[in-house]
Order: C-alpha cells, then structure tokens, then sequence
C-alpha cells in the first residue's frame, strides 16, 4: 500500500510537471529573442522608433565622410597626395580612375540612399497607421529625404548621370544595372532633387522641442541633422535659379533675427567682425595694438579663426556651424581625418596642392603681411617639414608640441556646413542675380562698411540695402539716434579673415563671381566644396577651361607629367565624371 | 563480394605505395644540407681554397679565424696569395699592424656583388669604410671571384690587398715635424679659440663624439679625424702658409702677437677644408668654405695628392686667397636681438614678417610707442677683423608717415643698474629713416684696432624722446663691410 501511494504520488508529480511542461516549453523557452538585433516588428513602432531609424541612418552617412573630402577635394585644385597615397589616391587627383578603382564605385552612397528610402517608405507606413503625428512625420520625412537629395546631388556632381531611387530596392546591386534603373542626366537629376525637396512639407531645423534635439553623450544633436534651406539653396544655385536660392540662404541667414537675445540675434549666422579687444572671436586677428608683431597672432583652440575648427560646440560655435556631425573615439564610425591628414598618429595621405599654398601666400593681410593667415598659419601647418592639412586634427594634436595627445583620442568633426559658405553662396546667387554691390559687400568688409557714408552720424537713412527680401539688409549702428540693426555686426568674409579687399576687375559679375569663387578655396579649404564650385561655375558659364585650367595648375605645380593631357582631358564635360561601377563583392 | 574484393585491392595498392615513400625520407631530403660550400664556415673555406690559403695563415696569426668561425655573418674581401706576397713589410711589420691590415678586409653582414646600388659604402671590422663599386671593385682592389658563400657569410677573393689608409688627421699629426701649418693644427688640441671650445672639451665624454670635441679646428670647421665623412683639405706647404698668413695678420691685431699669430693661422685654415673627397680632376676653379670664402684653386700648384682613408688631401705649393674675398662682411639680423634696454616693452615690440614694393618677403623688428628716451636694441657681433667698417643698414618705415631718426653704437658695456649702453668706442651720428626706404642706407663707419675675446656689442638706439612715432626702432638688418687697408 505504502509502495502504491508513493507510486502514485510519483506519477501525479510527473503527470503535473508533464502538463506544466506542454504549456510553456515551445512558446517561452525555445523561441528566444536576439538581444542585439531588433526584428521587423520592433521597429518602427512609435516616434522614439522613428528617431532611432534617423539616428540610425546619420550613423551610416558619416561613413561617406571620407569619400566625400577625398572626391571634393582631391579631384580638385587645392589638395594633392603625398608619398604614402596609394595609387587610386592618384589616379583620382590625375583624373585618371579606372572602373577598378575603389573611387569608381557609388555603393556606399546607394547604401545610405537605401536607408533613407527604407526610412521614408515606414515613415508613410507609421502615419498611416497613426503611430506619430502629422507634424512629427512632416519633421522626420522631411529631414531624411533632404539627406537623400544631398547625397542625390553629390553622386550627380561626381558621377553625372545616375540612377534616381525613391523606393527601396530588393537587391542593391541592381542598382548597377542600367536597364533596370535608367540613369538619368545631371540637369534632370537636379530638377528632380528641386521639385521633390521644394515638396516637402517641413524645411526649418527641428524644433527646439523635438525629441531628436537632446543632448547625447555631451553632444547637443541639434546641429547633427542636415539643414533643408542651405540644401535647397545649393539645388536652386545649381540649376541657375538665383532668386529661389537667394530666398533660401537668406532663411538660413535671418535664424537669429526674431531672437530675444542680442548675441543670438546678431551673431547667429552674420559672419561678425572682430572682437579686437578680447580677441574672443572667430577672425583671425592679432593682440591688439600688437598688429604689427607675428607672434601676437591669436592662435589657439578657443579664440579666432583656428577655434571654428578646434573650439568646442559653445555659444560661439553656434553663431558659425549649420551642420557638423562629430566624430567619437568612443563610438563608431571611426574618425577617417586623422590617418588622412596627420604626419603624427596618422598615415598622411593627402596634403595642399603648392597651388593651394600659393593663393593664400598671394594675399595681402591689412596689417601689410605678405600673405593670408587662413593659409600656413591656420588651414595647414610644417610639421616635420611636411604641409599637414590642420582643420581636421586641432583635436587630435596637443595645441603646442603638434604631437597627438593621445593616440587613441580621435575625435574630430566632419563638417559639412557654416556660416561663411552660406554667405559665400548667397553672394553668388545675389551677384547673378542683379544684386553684386550686395555680393560684393559680404565678400569683403560687410554691408555697414558698403553702405556706410563716412563723416554722417544719424545714420536712419545709411547703412542699409533698401531693397525687398532677400536682399534686405540693415546693418545701422549708431548712436544718435541709437540703432543696432539685425546686420551692425556683419564684417564680411575678408574683414573677418584680416585681409585686402578683394579687387573687382572688368566685367564685374564674372569678377565678383571669380572673387567668391577663390574666397571659397581660401576660407573653406578641405571642406569638401572646391569641386563642386569649380563645376558649377563651369557648367553656368558653359566654359569647360575655368575647371580645367585650375586642375592644370595644380598638377603642375605638383610636376606632374600628366598636366597638359588632364587638362586637354577635362575641356570635355563628360570626362569630369567618374565611372559608375561596382563589383558584387565589394 | 565483388566489392570486398575491389576493397582489398585498394588496400594492397596503398600499402605498396606506403614502402615505397617511407624508404626515401623526403623531409630529410627537404632540409638537409646537401651544399658542400655550407658545411664551411668563412675561416675553414678562405684557408682550404688554394687562392686565399696565405690570407688563411694571416687569420689565424692575428686571431681573426675565431672571430670568422663565429655565428654572425660576415663578408671577407680576401686578397690572393700573390696579392698578400706583395704587400708592403711596413703593413705587416708589427703585430698591431697586422691585425689592423686584417681588419680592414673583414666587414660584418654580407655584401653580395648582386645589388641594386652603384655604390655600397662598407664599414669595415678596422672602423674604416670602404667603397663597394657595382659589385665588382671594392676600394682600389678588383674582384676576380666573386660570392663564395659559406656556412657563415660569403668572401670575395680580391687581386690587390686593402692595407688600411690613415686618416686626414692622422696624416697631418705624421707632417707636424716639417709642416708648419700641421704644426699649427696640432696646437688647437691646447689651445681654445672660442670660449665654447674650452667647454667642450672639459665635457667630453670618451667615445662620444669626444673626437670631434677635442681639437679647437674639429669642433669650429670639420672633425678630420672622422671616418665616417669624408673631406677635402689643402696643405700649405711652409712657405705659402706664411705668406698667406702675412697678408691676413694686420687685421688680426691681437694685444699679444702670439695670440694675433693664432687667431690668424685660425682664420687662414679654417677655409681650406671641405665636406666631401673632391678628386682631383673634378676640382672646380673656385671651392666656397663653411664660412663663405671663395677660395681660387689652380691645378698647377699641387704639389702631392694623398688619397687617405676619410677623403683626399694636396698639398699645395700656393693658395692664395685674396683678401677681398677672404674677409667677410658680417651681417645682423634686426630680428635676432641679444636683448633690449629694459625688458618690460614686448607689448611694443613687433618681429615683422613683410614684402617690399616688388614682393620680397623680409623679416625684421618694430619697436613703436614705448614713451622710453633711448630705448636701446642689443646686438652682437663676432669675428670681426682690426680694420675700418663701413655701415650700411635696411630699416624700414612703412606704418609711419613721418620720418624718425635711430643710431647704432659700437663696443662699450650695458649697465647692470638700468640697462643703458654705457662707454661704446663708436657711435655713429643720428640718421633720418626715412618713411617707405626699402633700400640700403649708409650710415658711417668706424675702426677696431684691436681684437678682443668677448664679441663686439652692437646698440640700435631711439631718439632721446618719449613721444610716439619720434623714438620707433626699426631694423632689417645691419651691415659691417670690412674695408681694405
């Protein structure tokens, strides 16, 4: 009996472990969820979802950072490689890539396109399900899909004709494949970029309230995200539509106007004069009453012109920077500047062209010193005899000894957009645009110092353009009667680099365009634009020699042997593009 | 069953093939040695092979068999038993001189004649280095058998021994007995013509670099006892020397005469040795010295040619250096100040960084608004000659419209108390500079009579006035130009 109960007792505990075991052993235990992968279902639930994917999306299109200073600069005048760049490196400064050439493949780019056009299509999917607002949607849609156009547009600049993908594909190597997706010419792309980015619905930075302006491991991500307007200013410059890029810039321009703070408002974005006294500025200036003296340059990490690169994202920073995402050692992707540029820590694989060093030795600062500060003193340095290309590292390296602090802190920026390219492009809109006195103004010392009337001190009717948006501009300073208007701050680019007006010479929009075009090599070398420019300005004066002739000078500067057949090369249009082709396996 | 029987066929086969491979050790065959050169090392092979047997006995009389049976890698260049039958008695005559002759055929690491250079400069076991040309002549010596790899290194057998050559020095410390100017180079192991070289040669650590410290001639020209460079010199022969010497003495004039003889020597010597062994058919007509003296040069008076371990000496039988060209003009850059009458104006002081009208960038000093009456820039100057100076100066006066005046003193002392010149034995006469001058101005002269130890001060003094823009300083540079007596 007492052996039957124990039995019994023993088949009831199976029976029961048994029934336990059928109810939760296939659901629970077995299908087991990836903890570091998100499935389908995970994403794209809600806002926060949305901004992850966004986040996401940023995180892939940093790893163009490369790639696009390399194909901006290097195909261009103003860098050159060195002795340790590889033979693609070369092939791409002597215009001569070959379809096995890793500069020849655009993957990289249709991958992050691929993001965005994922990113867009659950956007519509999420709205119409009713996971985040209309407003939030307008914001997000509009955010990633000008970053689509911006990446559209460099793969037009370097590439020509191109195929235009809105809709994610299956398989991304088909994108190779001209039979399923046409490419389309540069002139339609940009039509298309216009007519798309112009649709959306949304084109101020985020709010301040959005929850994708946060700040993140001590980053405030406001500046993080591409900005609509100056986008849609470029696409409206490069289809020679002035007027329509003028309105943008001028949006982009007037962001601090309706502030209530007085920095806020005349700083942000006005290219402000020196502050000669403190010489806590973003000019390039001197100790003051020290003019005269060289070693009194203001140069360091914090203060003039050199601190727009090395500063850190302060109040000051704001008033320049439109776009510029960091890197971190902390987190991928990894830094690509400092193997690039540095000769300490680094590989040092491209350097300025002697063409590049020579038009800033060819200015004349206004203290009477043979040259431009911006050049040897700022944008590059002799480090161990070598030209290294500075803007980059001011990071990396100890502000003193040029040594890098410490090898693995790689932080850096890639920068992307500020304040002196936005008014540069501004002007050469406004000078195109019947408006050069305007241009001419903010190339050199400002619209007060343009439209000033020396000796006057009511100033009511001076120092202001007179004219409708946007090419409004008041920049009145004075005391009896007080004003200071939105402008009384801005000093030009020139005025705030420290150096001679920028002679107009002859036909004065082809010289004042010329002018802006240079000031753009001197203030934004290696920025990623010289390419770019030397392009559009070619393309709208239908003149293939003003690209080429630069190239020229450049290589043989450099003694290149190559120089005479590049530029004979590059007279033709179609030969200022890249191959478009990649392999599968890459 | 027809497949077990296929099985065991297939057995057999692989058994058969198994007997076969193992007999012949193929790993064996793989890494033995099978080479007959490698069971030799360097010692055994250069003494067994029948052209290279009498260098073999010089091996092992001065030791060097051991040294060339050791496990580092060597590369002899051994001369052929006719070859060491000709060598001079005098290479051989002692023991330190024999191991020295055999030194200087062996170099560590191997040299094949297979290599992509022209020349391969070898630094022999002796210390002294050697020209290794295109793979087939090493020094004077040709190669009749070239790359005899051993277990050790490699020998080639060469048609003319390699005694070793003296150096330059050593060549001028055998002449000291008859010549005057070696005599003279010797005493500089004393002798200290600037206060540093006394320094230098109290801190000379033996072994490093205490060579180039311990001759007054070594430290301030070139280190002739260095056998890692190489150098051309000329040897006056006595009676060129002290015409040459003559002519130079009265701008030398030191309170001693033995001491002026010195320093005139000094002054004659120092450009008569150059970097790099000129051969005697490449010399050009004129050799610039370090110091930047022309010195003319005529094949005709060179009376030997010796071809020495560290490069190449003549003796010449005339030299002259004319006197134009052998005194120098020194110039004072007015950026480079020795200091300033008082230390608190950096604020006012500008080190410049300019053009003038036709783009050429220069590099001078500003000293503007800083209310001090004869406020005073310091310069140096040193090796300077007992001569009359003509003075000549670049001061540019670009930021100001008006003209200011500014003087330059001579000799004297800074007092300790505020820093003023105090007792200069010249001082030039007040001068205008003149607003956008962008040429050299003269402003006077003056006469050293007598040369002293410690360098000659220079004073660029301000107006005496504390008004700005009258008592600005401004220099590019000044210039001394020594006038011919």
């Amino acid at each position: 009996m007492k052996t039957f109960i124990i039995t019994n007792r023993n088949t009831l505990l199976l029976a029961v472990l048994a029934i336990l075991l059928s109810f939760t052993s296939c659901q629970e235990y077995l299908d087991v969820e990836p903890q570091d992968q998100l499935n389908s279902d995970q994403v794209y639930r809600d806002v926060f979802d949305a901004d992850a994917a966004i986040i996401g999306t940023y995180g892939k299109f940093m790893q163009l950072a490369e790639k696009y200073v390399l194909l901006n600069e290097l195909r261009a005048d103003l860098m050159a490689t060195t002795r340790n760049s590889d033979p693609e490196m070369i092939a791409l400064s002597e215009h001569s890539v070959t379809t096995d050439n890793r500069f020849a493949n655009p993957k990289d780019f249709y991958e992050v396109i691929q993001n965005c056009n994922d990113n867009l299509k659950n956007f519509d999917i999420m709205l119409a399900e009713k996971k985040f607002t209309q407003t939030e949607y307008n914001q997000r849609y509009a955010d990633i899909g000008t970053l689509r156009s911006w990446i559209y547009l460099q793969l037009g600049i370097h590439y020509g004709s191109v195929p235009y993908i809105t809709e994610p594909i299956e398989n991304l190597d088909d994108v190779r494949d001209a039979s399923k997706y046409e490419r389309i010419p540069f002139e339609e792309l940009i039509d298309e970029l216009v007519a798309f980015t112009e649709g959306l619905a949304y084109t101020s930075p985020y709010s301040s309230d959005s929850s994708l302006v946060i700040s993140v491991d001590g980053y405030d991500t406001a500046k993080f995200f591409i900005n609509k307007e100056c986008l849609l200013g470029d696409l409206h410059l490069w289809d020679n539509n002035y007027t329509q890029a003028a309105i943008h810039y001028k949006n982009v321009m007037e962001t601090g106007t309706m502030s209530g703070n007085d920095s806020d408002r005349f700083d942000t974005y006005r290219i402000k004069f020196a502050e000669v006294a403190t010489n806590n500025d973003l000019a390039v200036g001197y100790l003051r009453f020290r003019e005269q003296d060289r070693l009194a340059l203001i140069d360091n990490n914090v203060q003039g012109w050199r601190s727009i690169f090395a500063r850190d994202r302060d109040v000051l920073w704001n008033t320049e920077w439109i776009w510029s995402l960091p890197f971190d050692s902390n987190f991928a992707p990894k830094n690509p500047f400092i193997d690039l540029f540095s000769n300490r820590g680094g590989e040092y694989l491209v350097k300025p062209s002697q063409r590049a060093i020579d038009l800033w030795e060819d200015q004349n600062q206004r203290n009477g010193f043979p040259y431009d500060a911006r050049g040897k003193r700022f944008t590059y340095n002799i480090i161990d005899g070598d030209e290294v290309i500075m803007k980059y590292i001011y990071k990396f390296l100890d502000p003193v000894s040029q040594s890098p602090i410490d090898l693995f802190q790689t932080d850096g920026d890639w920068f992307l957009y500020r304040a002196a390219k936005l008014h540069l492009r501004y002007a050469e809109a406004a000078n195109r645009d019947n408006q050069s006195r305007i241009a001419d103004a903010l190339l050199n010392f400002g619209i007060q110092s343009e439209y000033t009337v020396p000796g006057v001190t009511d100033k009511t009717d001076i120092e202001q353009t007179f004219q409708p948006f946007p090419y409004n501009f008041d920049a009145r300073n004075g005391d009896f009667p007080r004003f200071r208007a939105d402008w009384h701050r801005n000093g030009g680019i020139r005025g705030r680099a420290y150096v001679e007006r920028a002679e107009v010479l002859g036909d004065s929009v082809i010289s004042i365009e010329n002018n802006l075009i240079e000031e753009a090599a001197l203030e934004l070398a290696y920025e990623g634009n010289r390419w770019g420019d030397l392009v559009r300005i070619a393309l709208r004066r239908n003149d293939p020699s003003f690209l080429a002739d630069r190239i020229y000078e450049k290589l043989n500067a450099e003694g290149s042997s190559q120089a005479g057949a590049v530029r004979t090369k590059l007279m033709v249009r179609e030969n200022w593009y890249l191959p478009f082709v990649w392999n599968e396996e890459e | 069953m027809i497949s077990i029987k296929l099985n065991k066929n297939y057995l057999g086969l692989g058994l058969l093939l198994l007997g076969l491979v193992s007999c012949s050790e193929p790993w064996e065959d793989h890494a033995g040695v099978n080479d007959p050169n490698l069971t030799l090392n360097l010692s055994e092979a250069i003494s067994q092979n029948a052209q290279t047997s009498e260098f073999g006995k010089l091996l092992a009389e001065t030791g060097y068999d051991r040294v060339l049976a050791g496990s580092k890698t060597y590369t002899v260049f051994a001369p052929s038993n006719e070859a060491v039958a000709a060598v001079s008695a005098d290479a051989l005559s002692t023991a330190q001189a024999r191991k020295q002759f055999v030194a200087n055929h062996i170099a560590l690491t191997a040299f094949s004649s297979v290599t992509q250079q022209d020349t391969v400069v070898i630094q022999m076991l002796s210390d002294k280095y050697l020209d290794f040309i295109d793979g087939s002549r090493v020094a004077d010596a040709r190669i009749t058998d070239a790359d005899n790899y051993t277990s050790n290194g490699l020998f080639h057998i060469i048609d003319k021994d390699l005694a070793p050559r003296k150096n330059i020095w050593e060549f001028i410390k055998e002449r000291a007995a008859t010549s005057d100017m070696s005599a003279y180079l010797l005493e500089l192991n004393e002798f200290n013509l600037y206060t540093r070289d006394s320094v230098a040669k109290a801190n000379a650590i033996p072994g490093m670099q205490a060579d180039s410290l311990s001759n007054s001639y070594f430290t301030n020209v070139y280190n002739l006892n260095n056998e890692k460079n190489k150098y051309t010199f000329f040897l006056l022969d006595n009676e060129s020397f002290s015409e040459e010497t003559d002519r130079l003495r009265p701008y030398m004039n030191w309170p001693s005469e033995d001491t002026t003889t010195v320093y005139t020597n000094y002054f004659t010597t120092r450009d008569l040795a150059f970097h790099k062994a000129i051969a005697r058919e490449n010399l050009p007509d004129t050799l610039v010295s370090r110091f930047g003296v022309k010195v003319p040069l005529t094949e005709a008076t060179i009376a030997e040619e010796i071809q020495l371990s560290n490069g190449v000496v003549y003796v010449m039988s005339k030299l002259e250096v004319p006197l134009e060209t052998r005194l120098l003009t020194t110039t004072i850059q007015g950026e480079n100040p020795f200091g300033f009458s008082q230390s608190d104006k950096r604020a006012n002081t500008f080190y410049r960084e300019k053009a003038d009208p036709q783009g050429n960038v220069f590099f001078d000093i500003m000293v503007q608004n800083h209310r001090v009456p004869r406020f005073t820039i310091y310069y140096t100057a040193s090796n300077l000659y007992t001569t009359t100076y003509k003075v000549y100066w670049r001061a540019i006066n670009d930021i100001q419209t008006n003209t200011f005046q500014q003087r330059v003193s001579f000799g004297g002392f800074i007092s300790p108390t505020d820093g003023s010149l105090q007792q200069p034995f010249a001082e030039l006469p007040y001068t205008n500079v003149e607003p956008n001058t962008y040429e050299e101005v003269y402003i006077g002269e003056f006469f050293i009579d007598r040369q002293g130890r410690s360098a000659l001060l220079v004073a660029l003094q301000a107006a005496n006035s504390a008004a700005d823009g009258v008592n600005t300083l401004t220099l590019d540079y000044l210039k001394l130009v020594p006038v011919i007596k």
